[in-house]
């Protein structure tokens, strides 16, 4: 027992003694070996022209098979699109609101029928049905593939292997990184927006059909065979019934993540839709307008999500709705016709948005003049002494113009004494992997990200995995980032990795700290609840005009860019944690005397500590994906890689850099995964 | 209104009555699909081909397409041609376009865009000595930022529209750091917030653009471009670098599918001589993007002053 919660500790010790070693070895050596610092570009193998040919043979090969695919998906979009753009906006307004009405009751329909008209008034209803029709062919395509591919992975475990990193980087790869690809395989259009909404959108319906069969338990099973059920009806009147609460999860996420692709497949264009206003009006730096257009998108996510729920639920209650389906249609029917008698006799004509653009426009720039001081002070604060640091290391950070004072070689020698003074007291006091840690922890902050060898990198991350899982994930880290050498993305990967470990940093201490709060304080709760959701579904191409109007292109726009998408999983997670620890523990938390503090740090956070290990898990997520959009305010790195690739028209080199921001991703889960497992 | 409704109507009908005095013979009426950018000078330039185009019979469809994306697009007649492609801002794409023998680059559009760093009018008074390039040599700190300093900074294209300033600062020997802003929207942001804020800003940007109809922006003047600076160190200013003159003017053409010039001689034709000036076309953009004139109006203005071109085109095309 004694022995095997120490096995972890000493294989922590191991991995990061070793790290330690080979990091303090190549800080000595590295003004001799230049390819420690640099990896050199002849080690790199031609990987991107290797995937190149690649696809050039598979469109040899199969492009009828795509091109027919194609025309076989376009069609049933355009039929959508016209039937819809040909019914005045009245009367589909009245459908819309009848079928809220009959899914979700009166607040729904008034949510529906005020979202449909700002959707009128804001002049966006012609690009909005547009984008339903993508949406409309799209989410029944990837659920119907979700619910697949989540129930052959609950059949077969060898195909479960199989498919979970595929899954993993349908989900994580950025959408511009496979963008050519697509557009050579299924030729220029909407089908390809649809193609990458698509993998985008199957893997949470795959994943939670999976997970919802799973959990369906073995005495159910058993019953079900006693009972003489056949395996056919056994899984429709069993199994299927008993996952429907996982499968409506699915089916929300599966929206979530249609819509949030919606603006990506408006890159391509073909189809004036709604995230073609929003890039347009980006491309202009018109706030204002992306985000009334942006808003849309939100709209529509919220009003699809709740009514196919409404539905979902009252199908799983088997609750009889007071009036039958066919009268029903009969009055909704009645209703739009009178709607269309209505717009016969009202003008016709898209509403203009009452000049509201303008003025957050005015509003934004007027804020940005007021606060200028204070958010330039800020900037540079968190440069200075935050983004620096981390990226490049005290080494060369410290300087007149930063710190105030040059980093002579007696202050560097004084770093090291003290590092070496701090790491022998923790020795002393915790045991020697804490005193490794903080050695290591010490070593990083003297060379940052971009100056760390990268043998002492690839050493220290496997040896967190190490640490975590054993040597099984210890390999998937020296794995990932020896291809990633090998491919030569090794700086842009690291410019990456430090941008997105800043980001995470804050959104842990901040979102964490802003989830206790709102665990603690109903009210701070059902406010920052709406702030959220936008946040999540709003499309982030919105976010990024604000953010260089009030800090400029640069690191640090990209920084809070990524946090301001990354904050919401950690809210969201910490509270629900915190707001799910038993009543019990704190009852017996104060009857011990806690105080308040004591009852946060000493019970509730240690019992929410898996939640709160999951939030930090998505925020990493959440950040990787966010890359290849803080690219466009000016960060460099794997997310920048994809839009060379994509000007370059250069296949390979996008699913690369795809791939590397994937790897990582799957990575760190998996680190995370283990380390929860092993408790 | 009703005059504009008007004008319209008459336009339509007088282009209608054209129309069918024009049908191209024996021609394909299967509609030609010209590309729709996310510019106002490319939508214009569009509009304008599309016109005429219309005014000679043929059928015409206007796509939204992605700048990138549509080069692939033109390679099978998903778009038929697109009007507007700045070489010194689609990087590969162009040539592999080209290269693959299902695109053809049907002549110069005309415009001679200038791309070089520009800073707003108010910085003259911080840096003395602007337009002259040499005067950045002393002012370093006026544009600098946190990420820069003690350089100063300058707001590059994003990586993917290519470009040759790390070189060209290295070759000037001027204390710059070229900071990539990512994106077209991120340059207009930058733009923007220097004027509204009033804050120094050197940025690498091109013209005709809408936003020189809105903001006092000046080019910097940059030593001369001469032939063989960008390869040979003793051409240009310092006899020990290359990339130390001004940049290139580059040039803005016009591609179209390739089986084009065989299903449509005549819009072929009309496209390879389609031309528009900088001036014309910044005074449309003026007009769309500072009067709020819609574009039909707009082009509706170029056709009217400029009837002898165009019908001199329309002619040659037949």
């Amino acid at each position: 027992m004694a022995e095997a919660a120490h096995t972890p500790n000493r294989r922590a010790l191991i991995g990061f003694a070793t790290a330690a070693a080979l990091a303090v070895a190549c800080l000595m050596l590295r003004s001799d070996l230049p390819w420690l610092k640099a990896y050199p570009a002849q080690w790199t193998l031609a990987f991107s022209a290797w995937i190149n040919l690649a696809i050039g043979a598979l469109l040899e090969i199969a492009s009828p098979l795509f091109r027919a695919l194609s025309t076989f998906l376009d069609w049933p979009m355009r039929m959508i699109r016209d039937g819809l753009q040909a019914i005045p906006w009245l009367v589909l307004t009245a459908g819309f609101v009848a079928v809220a009405l009959r899914a979700g009751g009166l607040p729904l329909a008034l949510f529906s029928a005020v979202a449909c008209v700002y959707i009128q008034v804001s002049g966006y209803w012609a690009e909005s049905l547009n984008s339903l029709a993508l949406v409309a062919v799209a989410f029944p395509l990837s659920v119907l593939a979700g619910l697949l591919i989540g129930i052959a992975m609950n059949k077969s475990r060898r195909l479960a292997a199989f498919l979970t990193p595929m899954l993993d980087f349908m989900q994580t790869a950025p959408a511009f990184a496979y963008l050519v690809p697509l557009i050579v395989l299924f030729g220029f259009g909407p089908v390809v927006g649809l193609i990458a909404s698509a993998i985008y959108a199957i893997p949470p319906m795959a994943r939670n059909t999976r997970l919802g069969l799973d959990m369906v338990s073995p005495e159910l099973h058993e019953v079900a065979a006693m009972t003489g059920c056949s395996p056919v009806k056994r899984f429709w009147l069993v199994e299927m019934p008993t996952a429907l609460p996982q499968l409506l999860v699915g089916l929300n996420q599966t929206i979530m993540a249609v819509l949030s692709m919606v603006v990506f497949a408006a890159i391509i264009g073909g189809f004036e839709d709604i995230g073609w206003e929003v890039l347009r009006s980006m491309r202009r730096a018109q706030f204002g307008e992306s985000l009334m257009a942006g808003i849309i998108i939100t709209l529509i996510a919220i009003m699809l999500d709740r009514i196919t729920r409404g539905f979902a639920l009252k199908a799983r209650t088997h609750s009889k709705p007071a009036m039958p389906l066919g009268r029903y249609a009969g009055f909704a029917a009645a209703a739009m016709a009178l709607a269309a008698l209505a717009s016969l006799i009202l003008p016709e004509g898209a509403g203009s948005g009452f000049g509201m653009s303008e003025r957050i426009n005015a509003a934004v720039a007027d804020l940005s003049v007021a606060v200028g001081t204070t958010t330039d002070a800020l900037k540079n604060n968190a440069i200075y002494f935050f983004l620096l640091p981390i990226r490049i290391g005290l080494e060369q950070t410290i300087s007149p113009f930063t710190w105030g004072f040059a980093f002579s070689p007696a202050l560097k020698t004084g770093y090291w004494i003290a590092l070496a003074l701090l790491a022998s007291a923790v020795a002393l006091r915790k045991g020697p992997l804490a005193a490794t840690i903080t050695l290591l922890a010490g070593l990083f902050l003297y060379t940052g990200t971009s100056g760390m060898p990268w043998p002492a990198t690839i050493a220290l991350a496997s040896a967190i995995g190490y640490w975590a899982g054993g040597a099984r994930i210890a390999a998937l880290w020296a794995g990932t980032l020896a291809m990633i050498l090998l491919t030569g993305l090794w700086t842009p990967a690291m410019f990456s990795v430090y941008i997105c470990l800043s980001a995470i940093l804050i959104c842990v201490a901040l979102g964490g700290a802003i989830g206790v709060l709102a665990a603690q304080s109903d009210a701070v709760s059902a406010l920052i609840r709406p702030i959220l959701d936008l946040l999540q579904t709003i499309p982030p191409f919105v976010l990024l005009i604000p953010v260089v109007m009030f800090f400029q292109v640069g690191d640090f726009s990209a920084f809070l860019a990524i946090i301001s998408y990354a904050i919401a999983p950690m809210i969201r997670y910490t509270e629900g944690g915190l707001r799910a620890v038993p009543p019990t523990k704190i009852e017996a938390g104060l009857t011990a005397g806690c105080t308040p503090m004591q009852l946060l740090f000493l019970v509730k956070l240690p019992t929410a500590q898996r939640q709160i290990a999951l939030g930090i898990n998505q925020s990493i997520m959440y950040g990787l994906a966010m890359l290849a959009v803080a690219a466009l305010v000016g960060s460099r790195g794997l997310g920048q890689e994809v839009y060379v690739a994509l000007g370059k028209a250069d296949a390979g080199l996008g699913i690369m850099a795809g791939c590397a921001i994937a790897a990582i991703a799957i990575c760190v889960d998996r680190t995370f995964v283990s380390a929860l497992e092993r408790g | 209104m009703t005059t504009g409704t008007l004008n319209t109507l008459a336009a339509a009908a007088l282009g209608a009555v054209l129309a069918t005095g024009a049908v191209a013979e024996a021609e394909s009426d299967d509609p030609i699909k010209l590309t729709i950018n996310e510019w106002t000078g490319q939508v214009l330039t569009t509009h304008i081909a599309g016109e005429l185009l219309g005014k000679m019979g043929y059928n015409v469809e206007y796509v939204t397409a992605g700048y990138f994306p549509q080069m692939t697009a033109l390679q099978d007649n998903t778009v038929t041609a697109a009007l507007e492609i700045w070489t010194t801002n689609i990087a590969d794409a162009y040539d592999i376009a080209i290269g693959s023998g299902n695109v053809t680059d049907i002549g110069s559009l005309g415009l001679v865009p200038l791309e070089t760093w520009f800073y707003p009018a108010h910085v003259e008074e911080l840096c003395p000595g602007l337009p002259d390039w040499e005067a950045l040599k002393n002012c370093p700190q006026v544009f600098a930022s946190a990420e820069t300093i003690p350089q100063g900074r300058l707001v590059d294209y994003p990586a993917d529209w290519g470009t040759s300033n790390r070189d060209r600062l290295i070759g000037l020997e001027l204390p710059f750091t070229s900071i990539p802003a990512g994106s077209e929207g991120a340059l207009v942001a930058e733009i923007k917030t220097a004027f509204t804020r009033e804050t120094p800003l050197l940025v690498m940007f091109y013209s005709p653009h809408w936003i020189f109809s809105e903001f006092d922006l000046r080019a910097v003047t940059l030593p001369p471009h001469e032939e063989g600076c960008t390869d040979d160190p003793s051409v240009g200013v310092n006899p020990n670098a290359t990339y130390d003159c001004d940049f290139k003017r580059g040039d803005v053409r016009k591609v179209a599918w390739a089986g084009m010039a065989e299903k449509w001689p005549g819009a072929h034709k009309l496209l390879g001589a389609l031309e528009i000036s900088n001036d014309q076309q910044i005074d449309l953009i003026n007009m769309v993007d500072q009067q709020g004139k819609s574009v039909d109006d707009a082009v509706a203005h170029w056709l009217a002053e400029n009837e002898t071109t165009w019908q001199g085109w329309i002619d040659a095309a037949k």
